[in-house]
């Protein structure tokens, strides 16, 4: 029997695809349904949101937030 | 050591968090500021400075955790409180829509002066800020005037930002202002009224400083004050009354700057005219004599003053006046005597009962000190703004001892022999490497009439005295410091250099040296006055914050880009090129360690291209390059690939010099790579750009002292001349977090970096590197294989003219035990060598050594071995 799982095709820059695909390996490959090519991934629907949020919190790592203004205590 | 800054307290930390949606949205202060150092990575504390912390006795160590703890509690004990800001914010603030943005800055309680569009100064009343619009027709006045009060934190081309400190106000007083002067001035150039709480501070810092002097006369040390209640407060006090000499108060006239002359200023030369009217003065020392004599202080002032209007700028004339007429009815001083084993504990109490002391050399009274015979050479014409440093530090005819801030390659060494010329005592020079000490030597010769045998040098190598009764030392840091067990020779000269007084203590790169050091050098060479200079007075550790109060107040800080209008540095164009990671060192940059990634981000093929291609651009232009990187192992990947020079911490002397002479004059050699051995105190007039492949973290110096090295440019008069600073960034990676934080001070000196994301046609330069993907991949297995075994040894601790004296630092590999025939050993395995990448050094040394076979004239005998030589090889 055929399963179809629902997927949405995600399009982004090589060096976040990198991370992604990086996301994806070390969550025993949870999100990702298909590698496409440099910039195009296929994804579980389903886990887009976690995703999301897991590349936000890679994202911070590289770029460290800006440390506050003086005066945005 | 002082414990390292650690990020702000956790109460701020939730605020913080509450305002970040809104923070991010409002474009705040366009400049990133950074003055606070805390949270970089930055691990770079002493490696600039060998200390050899092991050598110190336990007991020294524990004396100068003592001092510094002391130190610290004297900076707080002025830095802002809390709850001094709370208080502040009390005031009736009225809330509308728009408050929340903008937080704690919202002022608009402060009313506007109806004639405000006039006035350019806003202020900030919680953190004593000023801002100051550049662009108003009184921007100029306004500036000489906050020079004076406060210190310079940003200074972009048309907003300035200055910031009010105890100790800006600490030098504003010591060169003769006072706090009604300031509140008065200030007040006129606001566009809201003086807050309160600003001109209680004001009261409250200057009221105390600058009352009581420490002044070496005679070499005696007097306590002084011109007011007699002050003075009766100290002599009450159980502990100071007690050190007191009895039978030693006097009244005194004040100084004035009188008939004191700096050399090589405009009055200067005034006067050599003057003198050569009147033969029957000789010597320069005699005229500055003769018109304090003939015309009387107060004339002398009064004389001095209209001959160059620009020395206070006009704002501070009515205060000039003023101290005229003080002349005329002599203000007195009075002063008591104390014991010179006492000085340390007067200085400690007086600031414990709120009256720290000023320390000043009356110079020109001293005559326990010989005299040196020391003049600026007759054509020597020293620069406005080297006059208004200079003049800082001679204000009131007395030396301060304080910090100058100039930028790389504007005449720091001849501010400090003037300053030597001015004072005309044993002068001790300290710098940081061994070639600096040369240079400062030359430096003397070259601009002063000193006699060559008055200065000498002293280091590992060279240990001379000067052969009169006074002269000039030169030494390193280092030197001076090293507690270790010396040779016969430096302890005697050590013991010869703490015997004496001397006159100025010169520190050249102050930065470097950090507080500890400095408290070293300090116990151990006695001087009446001390002037640090440097270009970058900045670390991202703190541990400058205390050569404040070691060395002296930032006397001067001049500005970049004016320097850079009038001709006397170059004019830089910086930009930021962004290089993307090809997905596969992306990848694999990914699960690296920390240090694999450096070299990741240094080896992107990318990065690679656009350093190729600029190279070829500038190279075209007739531009000479300099090429950095921090990572020894890109460095020489990237020389060898190009073909250009490099020079590295491995590289022997005489290679290195070789490589620096072909730069300078081999028109064939235009690029030179180098390690960060050259980021200071390197003298390449010929380099007019600069490429920086990899760097120091976020070390704002680093990046200031790199462009340093083109700013001297000698092009840099010629018409529409710019010299470029590149910054080559891979993209997606810690680098442009870096990159962004390094670039900090530049921007605060008004610099302006454009960020390059696509060099246009970069794909059709001629054998691009790494063109394909397939070389691509190549280049990173090869990266990779190279570095697995931990590297190179990456430390380099000497700088480009020397390994500096300290022994020992880099350790040998160990034995390795391989497999192999004996026949490998002999070379007798069927493998030929050839090397395929050879380093372009190579060649310039074959070049240099045919050159010098055939043109120098060879002994005959030599010839005539070579000939027989060739003749057998021939033959064979």
């Amino acid at each position: 029997m055929v399963k179809a799982v629902r997927g949405v095709l995600v399009e982004c820059e090589p060096a976040i695809k990198s991370i992604l695909v990086l996301i994806d390996s070390e969550n025993r490959n949870e999100f990702i349904i298909e590698d496409l090519d440099e910039t195009h991934l296929f994804v579980k629907e389903t886990m887009l949101h976690l995703l999301k949020q897991k590349l936000e919190e890679r994202l911070k790592e590289t770029y460290r937030p800006e440390e506050p203004l003086e005066d945005s205590e | 050591m002082p414990p390292k800054r650690k990020a702000p307290p956790g109460n701020q930390a939730p605020a913080a968090k509450a305002g970040r949606a809104s923070a991010m949205s409002t474009p705040g202060p366009a400049t990133p500021r950074s003055i606070e150092s805390s949270a970089m990575s930055d691990p770079e504390d002493d490696d600039d400075m060998a200390i050899n912390d092991e050598d110190i006795s336990d007991a020294q160590k524990e004396r100068e955790a003592l001092m510094t703890r002391e130190a610290d509690q004297f900076v707080n004990k002025f830095a802002l409180g809390d709850a001094q800001r709370r208080q502040n914010d009390g005031e009736s603030r009225r809330i509308d829509a728009a408050s929340h943005l903008f937080k704690k800055r919202d002022f608009s309680h402060l009313p506007l002066k109806p004639d405000h569009h006039l006035r350019p100064l806003w202020i900030d009343p919680v953190t004593c800020t000023l801002i100051l619009e550049r662009f108003s027709p009184l921007a100029a006045r306004v500036t000489d005037f906050l020079i004076t009060i406060a210190e310079p934190k940003s200074r972009p081309t048309f907003m300035h930002e200055y910031a009010l400190t105890p100790h800006s106000l600490y030098a504003a007083v010591s060169v003769g202002m006072r706090p009604r002067d300031i509140i008065d001035t200030l007040d006129r150039f606001l566009k809201t009224a003086l807050p309160a709480s600003v001109r209680r501070k004001i009261e409250d810092y200057t009221k105390s400083f600058g009352k009581v002097k420490l002044v070496l006369k005679h070499n005696r040390y007097f306590i002084e004050s011109a007011d007699a209640d002050v003075l009766q407060t100290l002599l009450k006090d159980p502990v100071v009354g007690g050190l007191r000499v009895h039978g030693s108060d006097t009244t005194t006239y004040a100084p004035t700057m009188g008939g004191l002359v700096i050399p090589g200023t405009q009055n200067a030369a005034g006067l050599r005219q003057a003198n050569l009217t009147q033969p029957g003065k000789p010597g320069a020392a005699g005229a500055a004599g003769a018109a304090g004599a003939g015309a009387g202080p107060a004339a002398g002032a009064g004389a001095a003053d209209p001959a160059d209007p620009n020395q206070e700028g006009g704002l501070l004339a009515n205060l000039n006046e003023e101290e005229d007429d003080d002349d005329d009815d002599k203000e007195a001083v009075h002063s008591f005597e104390i014991s010179d084993a006492n000085v340390e504990t007067v200085q400690k109490r007086c600031l414990d009962i709120g009256f720290p002391i000023l320390e000043e050399y009356d110079f020109r009274n001293d005559d326990v000190n010989p005299n040196l015979e020391i003049d600026l050479r007759p054509n020597t014409q020293i620069r406005t703004y080297q006059e208004k440093s200079l003049s800082k530090m001679f204000g009131n005819g007395r030396a301060k001892s304080g910090i100058i801030v100039l930028p790389c390659g504007a005449g720091k060494t001849l501010v400090g022999i003037t300053a030597a010329c001015t004072i005309k005592k044993g002068v001790i020079v300290l710098c940081t490497s061994s070639m600096s000490v040369v240079q400062w030597r030359q430096e003397f010769l070259k601009w002063s009439n000193i006699n060559p045998d008055d200065v000498a040098v002293f280091t590992a190598e060279s240990k001379n005295k000067f052969s009169g009764s006074t002269g000039i030392i030169v030494t390193t840091y280092s030197m001076v410091t090293n507690s270790r067990e010396r040779s016969h020779d430096s302890k005697k000269m050590m013991d010869f250099l703490r015997s004496r007084e001397w006159g100025l203590m010169l520190l050249d790169e102050v930065h470097v040296v950090p507080a500890e050091m400095f408290r070293r050098v300090i116990s151990s060479i006695k001087s009446h006055s001390k002037l640090g200079l440097t270009a970058t007075l900045l670390r991202e550790d703190d541990k400058i914050s205390h050569l404040n109060f070691l060395i002296g107040p930032k006397l001067y800080e001049a500005n970049w880009m004016e320097l850079s209008q009038e001709g006397h540095i170059a004019k830089v164009q910086c930009a930021e090129v962004w290089c993307p990671m090809p997905p596969e060192f992306y990848d694999e940059y990914l699960h690296s360690s920390a240090r694999m990634k450096r070299t990741l981000y240094a080896m992107n093929p990318r990065k690679f291209q656009a350093c190729q291609y600029l190279i070829n651009y500038h190279e075209s232009r007739g531009d000479k390059i300099i090429v950095f990187s921090d990572e020894l192992y890109s460095l020489k990947q990237y020389a060898l690939k190009l073909k250009k020079v490099f020079i590295y911490g491995g590289t022997s002397q005489s290679e290195r010099m070789q490589v620096l002479e072909n730069f300078q004059h081999n028109p064939e050699v235009n690029t030179l790579f180098l390690s960060k051995i050259g980021d200071t105190s390197l003298d390449l007039p010929e380099a007019t750009c600069l490429i920086q492949i990899s760097s120091h973290f976020g070390s704002r110096r680093q990046e200031a002292q790199r462009l340093g090295r083109i700013l001297r440019a000698k092009r840099r008069n010629d018409e529409g001349f710019n010299a470029f600073f590149y910054s080559l960034v891979s993209k997606d990676t810690q680098e442009m977090y870096y990159s962004s934080k390094r670039q900090a001070f530049l921007v605060d000196q008004g610099y302006a970096f454009k960020v390059i994301t696509q060099l246009a046609n970069i794909e059709n330069t001629p054998d691009l590197a790494f063109a394909t993907p397939q070389e691509s991949r190549e280049l990173l297995q090869r990266t990779l294989v190279d570095n697995e075994r931990g590297g190179e040894d990456d430390v380099e601790t000497d700088d480009l003219f020397g390994k500096a004296s300290r022994g020992g630092g880099r350790k040998k590999a160990g034995v390795r035990r391989t497999a192999g025939m004996l026949s490998e050993l002999a070379g007798g395995q069927d493998m030929a060598y050839v090397e395929q990448n050879k380093a372009a050094n190579k060649a310039l040394k074959q070049a240099g050594g045919k050159k010098k076979g055939g043109a120098e004239g060879q002994n005959k005998f030599f010839k005539g071995i070579q000939r027989e030589k060739e003749k057998s090889r021939a033959r064979g």
